[in-house]
């Protein structure tokens, strides 16, 4: 790589503008990653080519439920593990380190899941890579899971942010430290390389493993074994890498084994399936959308029409209200409303109003949706991008509303640790998006699973000697999505887990604790998990938080706001007193966000007003390369057009016409359409409006004639058996009744239904 | 200056309150000078106290650290003040108000969304005199 040469760019400098060469060369992923959670290995190979002594400071951000556990750094002659250091002791070490001319590293974290790396005093000319070992957590599905890992970091509001020409933030010491963020680069190539190859581990056979953010290559190896690499032969950090794998069937199982001390450590996954339906009850329920500034373009566009969409899945006596916020909060209606057509009318009117303009006052938007609802409570769906920085006194302001907050996350790079947290405190679910999937599908997924629980009152316990649960798991199970129950006990042999729930409700789960080496990483992301939570109850750490912070991490070995990562490496002719050149790696503006959402006067230091003649800038490879990968990844039209018919149910939730027959015709096509793309009455993003679309033809059936009333039932029973047939069933609609009727019939009889 | 005002980086973070990793990236900025003496015995003096002292207060203004650099070089006399562009709204026949250029975009929509009130208010007022 010829990053060590002046065909670098003019990136981060000493001083504002000055070009520089490259610090940091390379950031190379590896590891494993399981339903449970991964454990990593991220790479940073440094090197210096000027002609001082270098300090480089790496800024990023922490994924989901994740911890440091430690780092080495390796060079010429030396290879030296960290030392896990309360945060002053561990600063003091550093700085005596580099005063004494040594090679030191420290790995500090700040508010929001942000960490510093700091590697001080590479020599002229020399290379030295950290290897940071991280357990983080993953986003599970009843049938596989998603996993993001920061490549880059996103600019986020907050209102007391310096925005500095070229694209620089500066936060406020009081509540930040003396954490550096790196310089935004509008155009990441150039810029350190990142890569990755990971390992992929299931409990059973494993049907798929993709990626909406990269290119990749799987060798799938023996029986719940992938192993994936970039397909690429260079990738910028313009964004974070997303993997996706699925099982062949449910997920639901337990990992287990003994961990180092020899204890025995769990984590079950029970698919929601196992719980059964979710019962019917009137919904409740406030869509909360992000018009911030960096939602501009195609998020807000989706966030749009997904709320649309869920609009056709009310019923008329269910009720809605809609926020949308920016730094300013702005609200459909001063209460909620009942979905009759003339509101959902109204809220679609409401909605075409809307554009991304400002900044994030995320809080104001959710207490916004909270005062809607009320003391009679309900649910909130979040459609946001989560770029907001102080996510603690948001989270503090919000999680004891008695609200469930649901998280629909977008973006390139990772708000996701923010946005899971904020739905688990909640009692919500959470699902994170990149730019390059469409966000109405999955916001109906969404709305499908919510205000609906499969479960609620869930308790869990776990019988085997000196047995304990180590996570209170969720109290609510939603549809889609598993339970997860992490625990510990004494040490091998047979346990059961026991869950009961909605008062009678209960089932038991027996699994045996053999002597896997999984207990160590079972016990490491359940210290990941725990510490990430306790984190998100403080802004500052001080007082009664440190000390609990202090103990957890000791407890877990895993680094924390109150613990930081150490190490100092004395090498032979070490110069004491030189002060190192402090440079800090620059990243790419996450792929999807406009830097002017955030930059202003970013090229030129002019006002945008007053530039000249700005030329407009072609893309980088990469971009186009990344751009045609969201095309073939995007399921396109036909999700397009479902949503569209979606937004199209009444409130008695049948298809509009001017007369009844007209209606139940429609409803029939469009029933059949839905189940033709695999969606049923209880699996698909489309179920709610399966099931409202049969409940209409089962209450009109009786008012049809003989020969079409057998028709309709066959429609109906089939989409009771979650059967389709093929056929032409959106075409035909501004067809002759008749002869649609006849193409249903023969479709029927040609699939031996009537 | 007497050896005993002189500090060590260690020395001078503890007396300013200002971490000596965030001294060091003020200086690789030239926010600050370097040490008065390199090598082993590298030390600071009153100045780079005083210079961290000016900082934070320029940072409590609220400007950034480039701009709080293009600050102390100018009074330092060592090169030209950066210049500052600003925009210039003329809500009245007789008012014109003057906003820094560069602000945050949400911020500058801001004060544009006050500035249309002010408009209207001056223009409603004529009307009625």
């Amino acid at each position: 790589m010829g990053i060590a040469t002046s065909a670098g760019f003019a990136a981060v400098s000493a001083r504002a503008g000055e070009p520089i060469e490259l610090a940091m060369e390379q950031l190379w992923l590896a590891g494993v990653v399981t339903p449970a959670g991964a454990r990593l290995r991220a790479r940073h190979r440094c090197r210096s080519a000027e002609g001082r002594p270098l300090e480089v400071i790496y800024a990023f951000g922490l994924p989901r439920d994740a911890a440091l556990r430690r780092f080495r750094v390796t060079g010429e002659g030396f290879s030296v593990r960290s030392e896990l250091k309360p945060v002053k002791e561990a600063r003091r070490s550093y700085e005596e380190g580099l005063e004494k001319g040594h090679l030191a590293a420290l790995a500090e974290q700040y508010r929001d899941g942000m960490m510093n790396l700091t590697l001080g005093n590479l020599r002229p000319g020399e290379a030295a890579a950290v290897y940071l070992e991280i357990l983080a957590g993953v986003e599970n599905d009843d049938t596989g899971f998603r996993f993001r890992f920061p490549f880059t970091l996103a600019p986020a509001y907050h209102g007391r942010a310096r925005m500095a020409d070229g694209g620089e933030i500066e936060l406020p010491e009081d509540e930040f430290g003396d954490l550096v963020l790196p310089r935004w680069r509008e155009d990441a190539e150039g810029l350190h390389e990142v890569g990755f190859q990971l390992k992929v581990s299931m409990p059973c056979s494993i049907r798929e493993i993709g990626s909406p953010s990269h290119a990749i290559r799987v060798a799938y190896e023996k029986d719940g074994q992938g192993r994936v690499v970039s397909g690429a032969a260079r990738n910028a950090p313009d964004r974070d890498l997303i993997l996706d794998a699925h099982a062949s069937g449910s997920l639901s199982g337990v990992l287990a084994g003994l961990d180092k001390a020899g204890r025995g450590r769990f984590v079950a996954l029970i698919a929601s399936e196992r719980f059964g339906v979710a019962r019917g009850r009137s919904r409740c329920l406030v869509f909360v959308l992000d018009r911030s500034g960096s939602m501009a373009g195609a998020p807000i566009e989706q966030a749009r029409r997904a709320v649309e969409a869920c609009l056709g899945a009310f019923s008329a006596d269910e009720e809605f209200g809609i926020v949308a916020f920016d730094d300013s909060v702005e609200v459909f209606g001063a209460t909620l409303r009942k979905a009759t057509r003339e509101h959902r009318q109204e809220a679609r009117d409401f909605l075409g109003r809307i554009g991304a303009r400002g900044g994030t006052e995320l809080a104001r938007g959710v207490l916004e949706g909270a005062r809607l609802l009320g003391s009679q409570g309900g649910d909130i769906l979040l459609v946001t991008d989560g770029q907001v920085y102080g996510t603690e006194t948001i989270l503090a302001q919000l999680r004891n509303l008695g609200i469930r907050v649901h998280c629909l996350g977008i973006g390139a790079a990772s708000q996701d640790r923010f946005l899971s947290l904020l739905a688990r405190k909640t009692g919500g679910l959470s699902r994170f998006l990149s730019p390059s999937e469409r966000v109405d599908t999955p916001a109906l997924e969404l709305f499908a699973s919510i205000g609906r629980p499969v479960a609620t009152g869930v308790v869990a316990s776990v019988k085997a000697p000196g047995a304990k649960i180590e996570i209170e798991p969720a109290a609510t199970v939603f549809a889609g999505t598993p339970l997860a129950v992490f625990g510990s006990a004494a040490g091998t042999g047979e346990a059961r887990l026991q869950v009961e729930w909605n008062g009678d409700g209960r089932m038991e789960v027996p699994f045996e604790i053999g002597e896997s080496r999984q207990g160590e990483l079972v016990r490491l992301l359940t210290g990941a998990r725990l510490l990430a939570e306790l984190e998100s109850e403080a802004k500052r750490i001080s007082g009664e938080v440190e000390p609990r912070l202090e103990a957890l991490s000791l407890e877990y070995g895993l680094a924390s706001r109150a613990m930081a990562l150490v190490a100092v490496i004395e090498r032979p002719g070490d110069e004491a007193g030189v002060l190192p050149e402090t440079r800090v790696v620059p990243v790419g503006m996450p792929f999807g966000v406009e830097f002017e959402s955030y930059f202003p006067a970013a090229r030129t230091g002019m006002p945008r007003a007053l530039q000249l003649g700005r030329a407009g800038k072609a893309a980088p490879a990469a971009a186009v390369a990344y751009r045609m990968a969201r095309r073939a990844s995007a399921p396109g039209e036909k999700s397009a057009e479902l949503v569209e018919l979606a937004a199209e149910i009444e409130p008695d939730g049948g298809m509009p016409g001017s007369t009844d027959h007209e209606r139940i015709l429609a409803t029939l096509l469009a029933l059949l359409r839905l189940l033709e793309e695999g969606h049923s009455l209880t699996s698909g993003a489309f179920r709610v409006h399966v099931q409202r679309l049969v409940a209409f033809l089962e209450a009109r059936i009786p008012t049809l004639g003989e020969e079409r009333k057998k028709i309709a039932a066959a429609v109906v029973e089939m989409a009771k058996a979650g059967e389709s047939v093929p056929g032409e069933w959106t075409a035909t609609q501004a067809a002759n009744a008749a002869a649609q009727w006849r193409q249903i019939q023969r479709a029927l009889r040609a699939a031996g239904r009537i | 200056m007497s050896r005993d005002a002189r500090k060590s980086l260690a020395e001078l973070a503890e007396e300013s309150g200002v971490p000596a990793r965030t001294i060091r990236y003020y200086i690789a900025r030239g926010l600050l000078p370097g040490p008065l003496v390199a090598g082993r015995a590298a030390s600071y003096g009153p100045e780079h106290l005083e210079r961290l002292a000016q900082i934070r207060a320029l940072q409590g203004e609220g400007l950034t650290l480039a701009e709080i650099a293009h600050r102390l070089a100018g009074r330092a006399g060592a090169e030209l003040p950066a210049p500052t562009a600003w925009f210039s709204y003329p809500v009245a026949e007789d008012v014109i108000v003057m906003v820094k250029a560069g602000s945050a975009p949400w911020r500058l929509r801001r004060v544009q969304a006050a500035l249309r009130s002010l408009a209207a208010a001056l223009a409603q007022e004529g009307r009625s005199e």
